[in-house]
């Protein structure tokens, strides 16, 4: 038997049954650890070097250059995509915890505050050490966050003018360095301007090796304590109640931010890097409702915009590396905003939109039926003119409603065009609409006490998102009544199935009030 | 080491300086304390709303605005005319457009999703940033801006601008004078707005009540703001000028609580910090936009450790003795 | 007959602590064995930037009971609750769970915060949450097993959250995200519950289903102590009541202790609080 009606999934047995899985991230950590087995092993295994310096390269095609610079046929270009990649997933895991524990200033200040750090390691030896900067930077960075912890613990400062402060201040005495450093004559003052927007294309093979050290850390601590972390950023209090030290992970989570943020300068530089830590992990959080997705998406997102922005570096070579990832990153920000399938604007202004088409279209298909029961059923094609004065609005735009009618398959043109009749399918929802409408009206005066003029407004709403579950315990419990607060008959459910089912032609329709 | 860090020669720093340059090192120290001021004042109204960190994104998020508005400014004027092109209209126009930009995009970011607040400040001023890093790197050469300018400001070019004629005489150098109009107009702007910036600061309700309406207060602000930051970009930079917005202020807040004297206190700051940083950069030979910020933060430091209601050496003090709790009344 | 001015006071009589209706109150847990006291709390003073929130709390908690602790604004009743847990360091006093300190018998005390103390944006759904109620007994670095599922499910049909399971916490209620709470803090399968003003902002049919928990756990021997807001209610659903005002005001049966006396001296003369108070009497009284 034909139903038609729509039957809304009910809340019981059907979800019960589903599963219930809190997935852990063993999955999405592990396959991140498995792409990073599989790039190192294609870096080690691919060919040597074929140009040594990025010069070199005669390609003219960006098709031709991209193929050069994905493939890892060079060795320079190669430790750059390497490195972008590493610090993607870096930048991208430890995101994820910075974002939804709202610290992102706090990384825009780590990351400006190291370069006085970086500026003293690159005077251990005069030249880039890897390991001299990596050290005087974390030295730098942890205590920047220590003064804005000394900062607002013991001033009425507070934590964002604090964050402002050791920001600044650092930087600038960062700045004075590198001027000085850049006044000597042995000063390689080119190896410290990288620091400042980064220059992905002047990663090295130390450079690479630190890299991984720290990446290969931050993915074992995520998922190692995955739950520890989650736990202690969703609630501190309750990890702190069931014995776990939330303070000791908050100041774990610092260090490997500020080792995030160490290893990022050189391919992003000092003050973009916050950037790579946020916008990535940003566009996640948009995009899924679970932690261990979300920092696997943000893992992902870090590495696609680094790759993409160490590649157009490599392009137009006489762009520094940062400002392009920092691009590539808000752009996949942007499309997340707009069209993230849950909580993209524009998704959400079209769903709103659909929403209030249907709205409108039920709303007609209801003046179609009341203008039908006025007529007590007879004839059943009713004027376009009757639908205006009915829904008080113009010709015009029952015009325009009667086609969008028709277009959904819900109503034909009957005769000469001014006039139309519902299709069995119109013609049933049309009558759920309105057995929504009075059931509601009545279960109001009835069962809620409420005036019998007050009902309509609360009615006119509900009636449209109605489910058949909750309908059908209206009517029992309102004893199938017959008639709503204003005395018009309710359609039932069994009469409008009757109806529906000698639904053929338009000759034989029938409805409620109708006989055969 | 002695070659990095030249010796102390009190002589040679602090007295040749006024004695023998007096003139040149003085324009450099009247523009570092009219920048230091001016951002000083207006910074502690973002200190009181908690914007510190509004501010630090607009001050990084002009720069496209920059970078846009005198690219277009050279293709409307044709050719270059080196600093002329710097007029100072275009500037602010730029200035003004990318601070609505900033204000607008944190403000959807923010209200739209569930990306928090500072989330959303942070996306907003890197991408903006890197936009204008972009624009400026691709088109350096028409749009007349030097990075490095733009990025540190240099105040040792200051003094070697052209000089402002008055009635036929040379007055002060180009950026001064700027500098000194828009000081000028913000001392104005916060004498005339003062009832409806501290109420619409502490109490929107009350302002709501008393037909200040904050949310012009607030777009207001940020306009001046950028104003502001961009007048000061010649002396310290996109970057340092985060510093002088609020340390002054800071600074002030841990020696009295009362607005007006907060803003004395920020101006005093201000001239310290300028000579004082002045002379460190003399001393240590390096960049003098940086080593003013350096000097604000070193003054910050000695208040902070010496204040006498809220220095940490008052604070120890006040540990040693260590009163026992009141017991409270019943 | 007058004093001379230099003469002593007399002592006061020796009634025992001033303000606790039952002077020998602490002489059972003299002769109790640790089980029997969920909770014992001695000369505890918690205070915030010398500024003292808590003062001299004395208390020993009987098995069994539902506890209300009721009080006015800032009287410290989440920082009771706070302090016992070791949240906040105390300034003098000592707390024991069952006979022995909060560290060491953690996996027995349950934990339902106050509801605003979360960012429920956070991308974590209904299990999530649950789960965590397991954590405490995995210590470091292990997962949650398939029993540790299975427990969370049970503790979430007993809050009829079970359909939920998958939802993300921000599309839920607030009723129903008491409810989440609450299905993580028996999780925790404790034997003593604190709970911080779990009824704030829930529905009707929350509430009831609340309270119905409550007296299940208290039927399985399990204590609670509920930091509740409500007057009114405070006297139905409760076994026991402690008036809180800084101090302890009173400890005792809540049929003993609710009365416009104490009442009084607890809200210490706020009008608005005291026509409720009156109310409250008046309404149970009938």
């Amino acid at each position: 038997m034909r139903h038609g009606i729509k039957n809304t999934p009910g809340k019981g047995s059907c979800a019960a049954r589903q599963r219930h899985g809190a997935g852990f991230p063993s999955i999405g950590v592990r396959s991140i650890l498995l792409r990073l087995v599989v790039v190192a092993f294609v870096v080690c295994l691919a060919p040597g070097c074929l140009a040594d310096r990025i010069g070199d390269l005669t390609e003219t095609s960006v098709i031709d250059q991209a193929a050069r610079f994905f493939s890892f046929r060079d060795e320079s270009l190669r430790y750059a995509l390497l490195g972008t990649i590493l610090l993607g997933v870096n930048c991208g895991l430890l995101g994820g915890f910075i974002v939804v524990r709202k610290l992102s200033l706090m990384g825009d200040a780590l990351s400006h505050a190291v370069l006085p750090g970086v500026a003293i390691g690159f005077l251990w030896n005069m030249t880039k050490d890897p390991l001299a900067i990596f050290i005087g930077a974390t030295i730098a960075g942890l205590l920047g966050a220590l003064t804005v912890s000394a900062i607002t613990h013991t001033t009425k400062i507070k934590e964002d003018a604090a964050l402002g402060m050791v920001l600044s201040g650092y930087f600038a005495a960062g700045y004075c360095l590198t001027s000085m450093i850049g006044r000597l004559e042995t000063g390689n003052k080119a190896g410290i301007d990288h620091f400042l927007f980064g220059q992905a294309a002047a990663l090295n093979r130390d450079d690479i090796l630190l890299m991984s050290v720290v990446t290969a850390l931050t993915v074992l601590c995520v998922s190692l304590f995955y739950k520890e972390f989650l736990v202690t950023s969703f609630d501190a209090a309750f990890a702190r109640a069931v014995g776990f030290p939330a303070t000791l992970f908050h100041n774990g989570l610092m260090l490997l931010l500020a080792f995030s943020v160490v290893i990022a300068l050189q391919a992003v530089g000092v003050v973009l890097v916050s950037a790579m830590l946020i916008t990535p992990a940003a566009s996640a959080y948009l995009l899924t409702d679970r932690m261990h997705r979300l920092l696997t998406l943000s893992a992902l997102f870090g590495v696609a915009t680094g790759a993409i922005g160490a590649f157009l570096s490599f392009l137009e070579s006489g762009l520094p590396t940062g400002p392009l990832m920092v691009l590539a990153a808000t752009l996949v920000f942007g499309m997340a905003f707009l069209f993230g399938p849950r909580h993209g604007v524009l998704i959400r202004w079209w769903r709103q939109r659909s929403r209030g088409h249907r709205v409108r279209r039920e709303n007609t298909l209801k003046a179609v039926y009341q203008a039908l029961e006025r007529r007590e059923f007879k004839g059943e094609s009713v004027t376009l003119l009757e639908l205006a004065q009915r829904r008080r609005e113009t010709e015009e735009e029952a015009r325009q409603q009667a086609s969008a009618l028709i277009r959904n398959g819900l109503a034909t043109r009957h005769g000469t065009g001014e006039q139309i009749v519902l299709t069995p399918e119109g013609w049933l929802r049309a009558c759920e609409i309105v057995r929504n409408h009075r059931l509601w009206e009545l279960y109001l005066t009835n069962a809620a006490h409420i005036a019998a003029d007050h009902v309509h407004e609360d009615a006119e709403k509900i009636e449209h998102v109605l489910g058949e579950d909750v309908v059908r315990q209206i009517e029992r419990r309102l004893d199938f009544a017959k008639t709503d607060p204003h005395g018009r008959p309710i359609p039932s459910i069994d009469d409008m199935r009757r109806g529906a089912g000698g639904l053929f032609g338009r000759d034989e329709l029938v409805g409620y009030g109708k006989t055969t | 080491m002695s070659e990095l860090v030249p010796p102390f020669d009190w002589h040679y720093v602090v007295v040749s300086t006024w004695t023998e340059s007096g003139g040149y090192y003085g324009w450099m120290a009247l523009m570092g304390f009219l920048v230091a001021a001016t951002c000083g004042l207006v910074g502690n109204y973002l200190i009181l709303r908690r914007m510190a960190l509004v501010g630090d994104a607009i001050s990084h998020s002009v720069l496209p605005g920059l970078a846009v508005a005198f690219i277009l400014a050279n293709l409307a004027g044709g050719g270059g005319v080196g600093h002329g092109v710097r007029s100072p209209m275009v500037m602010f126009a730029g200035a003004l457009g990318a601070a609505v930009v900033t204000t607008i995009m944190i403000e959807e970011i923010h209200k739209k999703t569930r990306v928090k607040q500072d989330a959303a400040i942070g996306i907003t001023f890197s991408s903006l940033f890197a936009l204008g890093v972009v624009i400026i790197s691709l088109f350096a050469g028409k749009a007349h801006i030097d990075t490095d300018c733009v990025l540190h400001g240099e105040i040792t070019f200051v003094p070697d601008d052209l000089f402002v004629m008055i009635g036929g005489r040379e007055i002060a150098p180009g950026p001064i004078v700027r500098m000194a109009g828009v000081a000028g107009v913000t001392v104005l702007l916060i004498a005339l707005f003062y009832k409806e910036l501290l109420v619409s600061s502490f109490d929107s309700g009350l302002a709501a009540s008393l037909g200040v309406n904050a949310t012009v207060v607030h777009y207001g602000l940020m306009s001046w703001l950028s104003v502001v930051v961009v007048s000061s970009f010649e002396a310290v930079g996109a970057i340092l000028v985060i510093a002088m917005l609020i340390i002054p202020g800071a600074t002030a807040s841990l020696l009295t609580r009362r607005l007006p004297w907060m803003m004395a206190l920020t101006v005093v700051h201000a001239a310290l910090s300028s000579v004082l940083g002045l002379h460190l950069a003399i001393w240590l030979e390096c960049s003098v936009s940086a080593a003013m910020c350096v000097a604000a933060a070193g003054v910050f430091g000695a208040v902070w450790i010496f204040s006498p209601s809220e220095g940490l050496i008052r604070r120890w003090a006040a540990r040693r003795a260590d009163p026992p709790l009141e017991e409270p009344a019943a | 007959m007058p004093m001379a001015d230099n003469e002593a006071l007399p002592d006061p009589p020796d009634t025992g602590p001033d303000n606790v209706i039952h002077p020998s109150q602490f002489d059972w847990v003299k002769s109790a064995s640790p089980e029997e006291v969920p909770l014992e709390i001695h000369d505890m003073t918690v205070a915030y930037h010398k500024k003292p929130v808590l003062w001299g709390v004395d208390l020993a908690v009987p098995k069994g009971k539902l506890i209300g602790i009721v009080g006015p604004n800032g009287a410290g009743k989440s920082t009771l609750i706070k302090s016992i847990m070791g949240l906040q360091p105390l300034s003098s006093g000592w707390v024991k769970i069952f006979g022995k300190p909060y560290r060491e018998n953690l996996k027995r005390v349950g934990y339902v915060p106050q509801r605003e103390s979360v960012d429920w944006d956070f991308p974590v759904n209904v299990m999530d949450v649950v789960l965590m109620g397991r954590y405490g007994r995995l210590g470091l670095i292990k997962r949650p097993t398939r029993k540790d599922r299975e427990i969370a499910r049970e503790c979430l049909d007993k809050v009829k959250m079970l359909p939920y399971a998958s939802r993300q916490i921000s599309n839920l209620s607030g009723g129903q995200q008491q409810r989440v709470f609450l299905a993580r803090a028996l999780a925790q399968e404790s034997d003593v519950y604190f709970m911080d003003e779990p009824f704030v902002g829930v529905d009707a049919a929350t509430e009831a289903a609340i309270v119905e928990l409550m007296h299940e756990l208290k039927e399985k021997g399990k204590t609670l102590l509920v930091v509740h807001h409500d007057l009114p209610t405070a006297k139905e659903y409760f076994d026991m009541l402690l008036l809180l005002n800084m101090r302890v005001v009173a400890f005792g049966n809540t049929a003993e202790v609710f009365n416009v006396e104490l009442l009084q001296k607890t809200y210490g003369g706020r009008l608005t609080v005291l026509s409720e108070v009156a109310e409250a009497v008046k309404a149970s009284q009938t």
